[in-house]
């Protein structure tokens, strides 16, 4: 194989590529990236056999060929030759020659025989979005799924079509996040799981992509190809717990304390009290509607107390409750909007946390029992 | 064909020797053979790229190794694994976090008193056939401990039992904070006792069950015949009494009647008060399931409703499985539901209404009284005979409304008149006689089995 590039696009493919190649695997050519031609194109290709990356770029092609090559190093070293414009590179004998103006190195390659195949789709397409919008609905709730569960429905991210909108849903039964994000008319889909752990790996690989998304459904498989990148993840085949009813429980709440602060404010007064947080990260948070204020409280025996208010807008009555600090900052980031609106159900009930004037993304958090 | 897994292994080890240990572990793992069927393998893989991988790569030598051990072999099946491989026992990772669990499905149970917070006195249907019942428990929860101590709540499955203590329980522990409220099922409390037992820990078992205020216990006909379980009731039953503790019971018979229990145990649930939930009358079922489907956003008219609570005699949560499968039907076809909808509903899944023959009576309610079957028939007018024969007459004329003249005829040639005068005699003697009545709900028991 023979090919000369433009560096920056083989830069940013292998910086792609690079992020889904196996580690610590036991089949060591998967810790590699295969380059192959095909006419004028290089194509890349990284697997770790959960996630399979596709990516085409043109180049210049002398001499068709295909080549495996570790991932990592050839990323470190791409990256590390930053002024240079082009780049070539032939496969000799067992390794690859890279040469620039002004470097040039020496990769040991690995089989490509014992590369692996990447599933193919056949083209069902399910549905075609912007990237932006889809990676925005999965990076809003990816938070919230469970970590390496045993319920593999908890650990994925829901995503589900209803009326004219994408709806993201996850949760590990402690909190629940869901965002809705309005798209075109989709005739032939219902919904589908994706692992939690690859959505933020999609979330990664597409990020600065502008394109159009396409979607794709298989037999346990899903295919995400927008620009030059192509993506294939399982898919969870499992039932996502039927969530709806709790949220209709709590907006049907009569007995509600409704506090609206504004998000930098909270989330300063937070950054103080997690200092004086136990090991459970327990906050006990107090809505204080005579002093208009709400407060947040932590203590820790072997470090100290703490108390901050943050001024407030309050409706309903007075409330404590104590949350795990982590659990309820997390749904911080999804909140586009200066101010957000915390409701309080009443003891041991679900506290409800949303951008105020924004009704696309909501979360639901459990409190602690003690 | 023999047995797949060992098929596979003996494919497995082959494989093995012929390939590199890292190809080997990372594409054979998790692989088993489904099935086999005229000579088609069925493979299961666990993943996409490993179909690929084994269909491209190694499906010759896959089949060469399968052949070379089963001949017949000719083709093979690759199928993913929908199941996750790695399910691994579940944790209690609420508790490490000290959070608490969304209300995911049910309504949790509270763990710390086993209440379900959704029996309550608010969602309980009162009508004229649990209305004593329902009385007893409101003056339970007026003066716990006091009045009615304890209180025996007993009926067939399905009439409210749990619902009725459980109310008591989640009411007593919404008013009176300070109050220690237990429940439990009897299962449950056996449970314990055993690992008490086998972990020599009888004093912590003892003390814990001793320190509630109220202490409700479901379903206790499940001690019949375990002697020890029963000592150890009797002892907290006595300490919890005498300190004035509210203790209630629920059983499917009245306690005279489980067998095993022991006469201390049965004197002392007959202290407080006995009280039975009989199954739901005509009135009560209508407003069962008038509530039902409301609840359920179903709208039945009264005609619909009528001819339901007519047709299912059953207990309550026959009822209610007709309005749940009642509102999918309506779901499913986007209208109301129609009086035929129901008829045909019913027609098709109701239990057939219990065929009469007399015989089985006959045969039954003689062996309640172990007496023989053919004296029924007889014209004798031993004592011992006369009083079963008069309660299969009553029963075959109340329950199965059979003419007098054909009950009398199918009892040995009896006239109508001797038929009715039974019948009366028992209705007479019922007011009376508590035993009676009992004896009675008993055979009843057994004929809708």
């Amino acid at each position: 194989m023979k090919i000369e590039s433009i560096r920056e696009t083989l830069v940013d493919a292998v910086s792609r590529a690079e992020k889904v190649s196996g580690r610590n695997t036991t089949l060591p050519v998967l810790a590699g990236i295969l380059l192959s031609t095909d006419k004028n194109q290089l194509i890349l290709k990284a697997t770790n056999l959960d996630l399979g990356i596709t990516i085409k770029v043109p180049v210049k092609v002398s001499l068709e060929g295909k080549v495996v090559v570790p991932a990592q190093t050839l990323n470190q070293f791409l990256n590390s030759i930053s002024k240079e414009k082009s780049i070539s590179l032939e496969s000799v004998n067992q390794t690859l020659k890279i040469v620039t103006s002004g470097s040039r190195a020496t990769f040991k390659t690995l089989p490509t025989e014992d590369f692996p195949i990447i599933p193919e789709l056949s083209d069902d397409l399910a549905f075609t979005m912007p990237t932006r919008d889809f990676i925005g609905g999965l990076k809003a709730v990816s938070f919230a799924a469970a970590q390496g569960s045993m319920k593999p429905e908890l650990s994925s991210v829901l995503v589900s079509y209803q009326g004219d909108e994408l709806v993201f849903a996850a949760t590990d039964s402690f909190r629940l996040a869901e965002k809705r994000i309005k798209v075109k008319k989709i005739p032939h889909f219902n919904q589908l799981l994706i692992p939690a752990k690859n959505a933020s790996d999609v979330v990664r690989l597409f990020d600065g992509i502008s394109d159009d998304l396409s979607v794709t459904l298989g037999d346990n498989q899903i295919a995400l190809r927008s620009g030059n990148v192509c993506l294939t993840s399982r898919v969870i085949d499992g039932t996502f717990p039927d969530y709806k009813q709790i949220i209709k429980q709590i907006f049907l709440e009569e007995n509600i304390s409704r506090v609206v602060v504004l998000k930098q404010d909270l989330t300063n007064a937070l950054k103080t009290a997690v200092v004086f947080s136990d090991n459970f990260n327990q906050l006990i948070l107090k809505v204080v509607p005579k002093e208009k204020v709400f407060q947040i409280e932590s203590k820790n025996k072997d470090v100290g107390e703490n108390e901050q208010s943050v001024p407030a807008v309050i409706e309903g009555k007075e409330v404590t409750m104590s949350v795990n600090s982590r659990y309820f900052t997390d749904s911080f980031q999804s909140i586009g909007v200066d101010s957000m609106s915390l409701s309080f159900s009443g003891e041991g009930r679900p506290i409800l946390i949303q951008g105020v004037g924004d009704k696309s993304f909501l979360y639901i958090v459990m409190p602690m029992n003690r | 064909m023999r047995d797949y897994k060992e098929l596979w292994h003996s494919v497995l080890v082959e494989i093995e020797l012929a390939i590199s240990r890292a190809n080997f572990t990372t594409w054979f793992k998790d692989t088993h053979i489904v099935k086999e069927e005229g000579g088609t393998v069925v493979l299961s893989v666990p993943n996409a790229f490993a179909k690929e991988w084994l269909m491209e790569r190694y499906h010759t030598m896959i089949l060469k190794a399968l052949r070379g051990v089963e001949s017949s072999v000719h083709a093979i099946e690759y199928v993913v694994n929908k199941e996750e491989t790695r399910r691994r026992e579940e944790r209690a990772l609420g508790d490490a976090l000290g959070m608490r669990e969304l209300p995911l499905q049910e309504p949790q149970i509270n763990k710390e008193d086993g209440l379900n917070p959704r029996y309550t006195f608010e969602t309980f249907i009162i009508g004229p056939f649990n209305e004593l019942a329902h009385a007893a428990a409101q003056a339970v929860i007026k003066k716990p401990g006091i009045m009615y101590n304890p209180l025996f709540i007993y009926g067939s499955t399905g009439h409210g039992k749990t619902h009725l203590i459980q109310a008591i329980g989640n009411f007593v522990k919404n008013t009176s904070p300070g109050k220690k409220v237990f429940y439990m099922t009897s299962e449950k409390f056996g449970q314990d006792c055993m690992n008490a037992l086998q972990t020599q820990k009888m004093s912590v078992f003892k003390e814990k069950y001793r320190k509630y205020d109220v202490l409700i216990m479901d379903d206790i006909q499940f001690f019949s015949e375990k002697q020890k379980f029963q000592e150890e009731l009797f002892h907290l039953f006595n300490t919890l009494y005498d300190n004035n503790k509210q203790i209630i019971f629920s059983s499917d018979k009245h306690p005279h009647f489980i067998p095993g229990l022991e006469d201390r145990l049965k004197s002392r649930f007959a202290a407080g008060m006995i009280v039975d939930i009989p199954p739901p009358d005509q009135e009560s079922r209508i407003a069962i399931l008038m509530n039902k489907s409301r609840t359920q956003d179903l709208n039945l008219s009264p005609e619909i409703i009528e001819y339901l609570a007519h047709s299912i005699s059953g207990n309550i949560r026959d009822l209610e499985g007709v309005v749940n499968t009642l509102a999918v039907h309506a779901q499913l076809k986007g209208r109301e539901i129609t009086l035929s909808d129901a008829r045909n509903f019913i027609k098709n899944n109701a239990k057939p209404k219990k065929s009469v023959a007399i015989k089985d009576i006959v045969k039954i309610i003689s062996d309640f009284y172990s007496i023989e079957e053919e004296s029924i028939y007889e014209k004798t007018r031993r004592k011992e005979v006369i009083k079963p024969r008069q309660i299969i007459m009553y029963i075959l004329r109340e329950d199965f409304n059979i003419s007098y003249p054909s009950i009398g005829q199918k009892l040995g040639g009896r006239d109508h008149t001797t038929v009715i005068h039974s019948c009366e005699k028992i209705k007479g003697d019922l007011k009376e006689d508590q035993s009676l009545s009992q004896e009675i709900n008993q055979i009843r028991n057994l004929l809708a089995v």
